[in-house]
């Protein structure tokens, strides 16, 4: 099943398996770890792995930026903007998620005084 | 060139296990910033220069603050 | 046990995203599904349409800004949640002399922070103000102004950053975002033309693409002063001490 071609393609997309790498490294910790603070950090790697996905499916081998400078040649080879522009918003949203989130950990531990979702399960 | 960016990828899955596996949360979310930089890095290298910029302000900088912010209220170790 | 069951998921799980993943394109072919359709028109006349020489810049605000007003909005509406839930911090409080965060101790920390705190707020005016032609615009500024406000607190003391940013100013600022997108999306009404497609007549003293470039410049300073004050604030309400 795995040979020599299976290998090569790997190569050449590997940041596509480093995403997907990541996907389940931080979907681990989102599943296994008990503490809510180390759940999100989970969801904050499961983030970037998407992201580094959608940019690197946007990537032009020998590309430059997608900016015209005074310098820039006629028929220059730009990458792709689109998933750029998607991911720009997307990081700001990421983070105003986490906040919201952070907030609700701080209010529910003044709450309950614990952290554990194993113990919060318990308490109910 | 490809030598670089093969090493970025293999220290962004190293910095992500070491989030995951260290007890410490004060910790873990340094060794979340570094992981932020490094993606930040891997982001200029793909011709994204407008996303290493907000990735390395917001991912290394602002999440990883409010992370502190939360540790300092709550719990430091992992498993309280 | 439970946990060798989620190993074994994971890894499952794992193979067969590799194995779809590897069906994709390889990275960095011209002739991907994604950079075929519409990005050949954005590349090539993304400068006259849309009025930016950073075709990502030209792409959030003129091509897809509705997109972009419901994430500025999205970010508005986090603010909002977070001081729903934890409440914004209360002046009354922190009238005290104690150093609530302040470090006080680091010579070294302090002096750098006062030295390079004015620099990265003018490198955040800078990229929110260049956004068109260079790498940068509304959202990174903001990042970058809601950091730097976030460095001085952190390192010089919780009441001196209230003291020179206070409540009521920073009520008014939070909004920006939205309230910039939303007016100078509804000034093209007026004219008879579509939302957000900054179309209005040319005046006497400026052509059409001024005006839309004008405008492109309001929406990119509404999102950076926006963005810095709804991150810093929400810092600012996470830090505060209950009583």
């Amino acid at each position: 099943m795995i040979n020599n071609e299976v290998i090569a393609k790997a190569y050449s997309s590997i940041n596509y398996v480093v995403a997907v790498t990541l996907f389940c490294i931080g979907l681990y910790a989102l599943i296994i770890k008990p503490n809510l603070i180390k759940k999100f950090m989970g969801l904050n790697i499961i983030e970037t792995s998407v992201f580094l996905f959608i940019i690197s499916s946007g990537y032009v081998k020998g590309g430059v930026a997608p900016i015209y400078t005074h310098d820039t040649p006629v028929n220059a080879l730009f990458v792709n903007p689109i998933p750029q522009a998607l991911i720009l918003t997307a990081i700001v949203v990421a983070v105003s998620v986490t906040a919201l989130a952070l907030s609700l950990i701080i209010k529910l531990y003044d709450q309950c005084g614990t952290l554990n979702a194993n113990k919060l399960k318990e308490l109910r | 060139m490809r030598i670089l960016d093969l090493l970025l990828l293999l220290f962004l899955i190293i910095t992500a296990l070491g989030v995951v596996r260290t007890k410490d949360l004060l910790g873990a979310s340094i060794i979340f910033s570094a992981y932020s930089l490094i993606m930040a890095i891997i982001w200029q290298r793909l011709g994204a220069p407008d996303i290493a910029l907000t990735e390395a302000a917001i991912g290394a900088g602002v999440t990883t603050i409010l992370f502190l912010v939360t540790i300092g209220r709550t719990v430091r170790r992992e498993d309280e | 046990m439970k946990k060798l069951f989620t190993y074994f998921i994971l890894f499952l799980l794992w193979l067969l995203m590799v194995s779809a993943v590897l069906a994709l394109p390889p990275i960095g072919s011209e002739t991907t599904p994604v950079t075929t359709h519409v990005i050949p028109r954005y590349l090539t006349e993304g400068v006259e349409e849309a009025g930016a020489e950073n075709i990502v810049t030209a792409v959030i605000l003129n091509y897809r800004g509705y997109d972009t007003m419901g994430e500025v909005t999205v970010i508005f509406c986090a603010l909002i949640a977070v001081l729903a839930v934890i409440g914004r911090e209360d002046v009354k409080l922190h009238t005290s002399k104690v150093d609530l965060v302040g470090i006080k101790e680091s010579v070294i920390v302090r002096s750098v922070v006062r030295f390079l705190a004015p620099f990265i707020m003018l490198f955040a005016v800078y990229i929110m103000l260049h956004g068109k032609e260079s790498p940068g615009g509304g959202f990174q500024a903001g990042a970058i102004l809601g950091a730097s406000i976030i460095i001085y607190t952190m390192t010089f003391s919780y009441d001196l950053t209230l003291k020179k940013f206070f409540v009521k100013a920073r009520t008014f600022m939070e909004s920006a975002g939205p309230i910039a997108f939303f007016a100078c999306g509804v000034i093209a009404l007026f004219y008879g033309q579509n939302f957000l497609t900054y179309m209005i007549p040319a005046f006497p003293f400026a052509t059409q693409e001024a005006m839309r470039n004008l405008m492109i410049e309001v929406i990119e300073v509404g999102i950076g002063i926006g963005g810095g004050t709804v991150i810093s604030s929400i810092f600012l309400a996470m830090e505060k001490v209950e009583k």
